[in-house]
C-alpha cells in the first residue's frame, strides 16, 4: 500500500518511540510501582502479585493506583508492566530461535547437497499443510499449559516461513555478480554466506521480524486468553483480558487497559516493520 | 484429461497432508508421558499391573504397527475414549461438537467472502476516492485488531450496553429460542479478519485487472460500466481471491478457538481447549486431526475449483 512518504516516516518515528517506552515500562514498571505502593506495614510488597495497602477490589483509575486495581485489588499498572515483560520476552526469544533455525534451513536449502536440502525443504512445505495454531495447540497438549510450552510451540511453528523467505532471497543473491566474482577468486561457501550474503539479508529480516514479533505476541496473548498459556497468578495481557471479561458489565475499564496496550504494541511493531521495508525499497532503487 | 490430471495431483497432495497430520498427532501421544494403560489402571496400580494391562491392550507393540492401526481406526471414525469423566467415546464428542463449529465456520466464511469481495470491488473501482479510503481503513482495523480484543468489545456494546444480543451460550435458552441470536456475534467476530484480508486482496486484484488492455478494449467498444466491472473485470480479478478463501479458512479456525471459548459455544474449539486443560490426549488428537482435515478439505475444493474456472491454470499444469 503506497502511503505518502511524510506520513510513513511519522508513523515509523511514532512506532519506535512507543516501543522504546514499552521496553522501559517493562524493565522498570514492576519495581517502580512496588516501591511507590510500599507502606511501613508492607515494606517488601511486590505490586504485581500482592495487594497494596488501601486497595479496594476493582478501583477506578486515579489516585495512588494510577490505572486502578483488579478484582483482587492488585495494581493494574504493575500487572500491565509485568505482562509487557512476558510479551516482549516471548516475542523476542521466539523470533531469535526462529531466525536462527530459519536462516540455517534456508541456507542449507540452497547450498547443501540434495540429500540434505530436499528433505529439509519438504519438511518446511509440510509445515504449511495445516494452520500453525493446530500444531501449537497439539504441542501445548503434549507439554501441558504454561509459559515454556508456549515458547516451544510458537518457536516450532514460526521458523518455516522465515526458512522459505531466506531460501528464495539467497537463491537469487547467489547468482549476482559480486557473489559469483567472490567465488571465482576461491572463496568458500561459508565465507560467501557470512561475508557477502548475510549482510544483504539483515534489512529484510529486520522488517519481517518486526511483523513476526507482532504475530508472536498476539499468539501468546491468544493462548493465555484461552487459559493454556501463562498461568495465574502470573500476568499476561491475554489472561488479563480474559479475567476482565467476568466483570465486564460492572467494570468495563478493566478490559480497556490490556486491550489498549496490546493493540498499540501490535500497531507500533507493524508501523516499524513497514517503515523499515519502505526504507529498504527506497535504498534498493 | 486436461482437467482430471491436476485434480488427481491435488487429491494426492491432500491425502499426503492428511497422513502428515495423522502422523504428527500420533507422535504427540507417543511422546506424552502416560498412555491409555496408565489411565485405565488408575492411580493405585503397581508398575507391573500397568505393564500387564499395556500388554493386553496391545500398547507394547512397536509403534509402526500401532500407527497403521491408529490410521485405520481414524479412517473409521474411531479415536478411542476420553481419559476422563465417563470415558465418552471421542467419536461421540466429535459428533456433538463438530456440527456447531462447522455451521458457524461455514457461515462466517460465506459472510467474509461475500462482503470482502463486494467491498474490495467497490474500493478497487473507486481507487483513492472516499469509498476506497474508508474501506481501507476498515480493513486495516480488521487485520490488526485481534479476535480476543474484538470479542469483548462487541459483547460490551451489543450485549451489555444495547442489550440486544445474548452474552453467552445458554443451553436452555438455545433450545427455547433457537441458535440464531446466539451465533450472530460469534459469526461476526470470526468473519472479521478473513473479511478484511479478502477485501484487501480483491481490491489489489481489481486494480490490477482494471489496468489491463482487454478492459481498455471493452471500454472503447462501449461496454456499459456496470457490465464492464462485473462481467469483464471481476470475473478475472476474483481468481486469486478464491484461492485465498481456502487459506483464510485457517485464519478462521484460529479464531474459532477464541470465539468458542469467549462465548461458551459448545463446539470443537472449546472441546480442544478443555481437553488440553485436563491433558486428555485422545480428545486433543481427534480434535486437531479433524480440524486439520477440514482445513485440507476446504483447500482441496478451492484448488479443484480454480483450474475449472481459469483456463490459464489448466494449461500451465499439463
Amino acid at each position: 500500500m503506497s502511503q505518502p512518504k511524510k506520513k510513513r516516516d511519522y508513523m515509523l518515528v511514532m512506532g519506535v518511540a512507543f516501543l522504546v517506552l514499552l521496553v522501559l515500562f517493562a524493565m522498570f514498571g514492576p519495581a517502580v510501582r512496588s516501591a511507590q505502593l510500599r507502606t511501613p506495614e508492607k515494606p517488601a510488597l511486590d505490586a504485581v502479585y500482592q495487594v497494596a495497602d488501601g486497595a479496594k477490589t476493582v478501583a477506578s483509575p486515579g489516585g495512588k493506583f494510577i490505572l486502578g486495581t483488579d478484582k483482587i485489588g492488585r495494581d493494574v499498572m504493575a500487572r500491565l508492566a509485568a505482562g509487557a515483560r512476558v510479551s516482549l520476552f516471548v516475542g523476542i526469544l521466539v523470533q531469535l530461535i526462529s531466525l536462527s533455525v530459519g536462516i540455517t534451513v534456508g541456507m542449507l536449502g540452497v547450498f547443501a547437497p540434495k540429500w540434505i536440502s530436499t528433505p529439509l525443504m519438504r519438511l518446511t512445505d509440510a509445515m504449511f499443510a495445516f494452520p500453525d495454531i493446530l500444531l501449537a495447540i497439539l504441542i501445548i497438549g503434549v507439554l501441558g499449559p504454561g509459559l515454556l510450552p508456549v515458547i516451544v510451540a510458537l518457536a516450532i511453528t514460526a521458523w518455516p516461513s522465515l526458512a522459505r523467505l531466506v531460501k528464495t532471497q539467497v537463491a537469487t543473491l547467489k547468482d549476482r555478480e559480486f557473489v559469483v566474482a567472490s567465488r571465482a577468486t576461491g572463496a568458500s561457501t561459508v565465507y560467501l554466506v557470512i561475508q557477502h550474503i548475510l549482510p544483504q539479508l539483515w534489512g529484510i529480516l529486520l522488517a519481517v521480524s518486526m511483523i513476526e514479533v507482532a504475530g508472536t505476541i498476539l499468539a501468546e496473548s491468544a493462548l493465555s486468553f484461552l487459559g493454556i498459556g501463562v498461568q495465574a497468578p502470573n500476568p499476561s495481557w491475554g489472561s488479563m483480558i480474559n479475567d476482565a471479561r467476568g466483570d465486564m458489565s460492572s467494570h468495563p475499564i478493566l478490559l480497556l487497559w490490556p486491550c489498549l496496550i496490546l493493540s498499540l504494541t501490535i500497531f507500533a511493531l507493524n508501523f516499524v516493520g513497514d517503515g523499515v521495508r519502505a526504507f529498504l525499497d527506497k535504498k534498493g532503487h | 484429461m486436461r482437467v482430471v490430471k491436476p485434480i488427481l495431483i491435488r487429491l494426492l497432495f491432500g491425502l499426503l497432508s492428511l497422513l502428515f497430520i495423522s502422523f504428527v498427532t500420533f507422535i504427540a501421544d507417543e511422546v506424552t508421558p502416560g498412555d491409555a494403560a496408565t489411565v485405565a489402571a488408575g492411580d493405585k496400580a503397581t508398575p507391573a499391573q500397568v505393564e500387564r494391562l499395556r500388554e493386553s491392550m496391545g500398547l507394547s507393540r512397536p509403534w509402526p504397527i500401532r500407527y497403521v492401526e491408529y490410521v485405520d481406526h481414524a479412517a473409521h471414525g474411531d479415536f478411542g475414549k476420553s481419559y476422563y469423566g465417563v470415558h465418552e467415546p471421542v467419536s461421540a464428542t466429535l459428533s456433538r461438537t463438530l456440527p456447531i463449529t462447522a455451521k458457524i465456520a461455514s457461515l462466517a466464511i460465506i459472510l467474509a467472502s461475500a462482503i470482502g469481495i463486494i467491498l474490495g470491488t467497490i474500493a478497487g473501482v473507486f481507487r483513492n476516492k472516499w469509498p476506497d479510503r474508508s474501506v481501507l481503513t476498515l480493513s486495516t482495523l480488521g487485520v490488526t485488531v485481534p479476535n480476543f480484543v474484538l470479542a469483548p468489545t462487541l459483547v460490551y456494546f451489543f450485549a451489555i450496553q444495547l442489550d440486544r444480543l445474548p452474552v453467552n451460550w445458554d443451553v436452555n435458552r438455545v433450545e427455547r429460542e433457537g441458535q440464531l441470536m446466539f451465533v450472530i456475534l460469534p459469526i461476526a467476530i470470526l468473519a472479521a479478519r478473513p473479511m478484511a484480508l479478502l477485501t484487501r486482496l480483491t481490491r489489489a486484484s481489481m486494480i490490477d485487472t482494471l489496468q489491463q488492455e482487454f478492459i481498455r478494449t471493452a471500454t472503447a467498444k462501449g461496454v456499459p460500466p456496470l457490465r464492464l466491472i462485473f462481467k469483464h473485470a471481476l470475473r478475472n480479478a476474483i481468481l486469486p481471491v478464491i484461492t485465498a478463501i481456502g487459506t483464510s479458512f485457517g485464519v478462521l479456525l484460529t479464531g474459532s478457538f477464541i470465539v468458542e471459548s469467549a462465548f461458551d459455544v459448545p463446539g470443537i474449539g472449546k472441546a480442544t481447549i478443555e481437553a488440553i486443560q485436563r491433558s486428555d490426549m485422545p480428545v486433543i488428537q481427534a480434535c486437531v486431526f479433524v480440524t486439520g482435515a477440514m482445513f485440507i478439505f476446504l483447500n482441496l475444493i478451492v484448488d479443484i475449483i480454480n483450474p475449472i474456472l481459469d483456463p490459464r491454470i489448466r494449461e500451465s499444469q499439463i
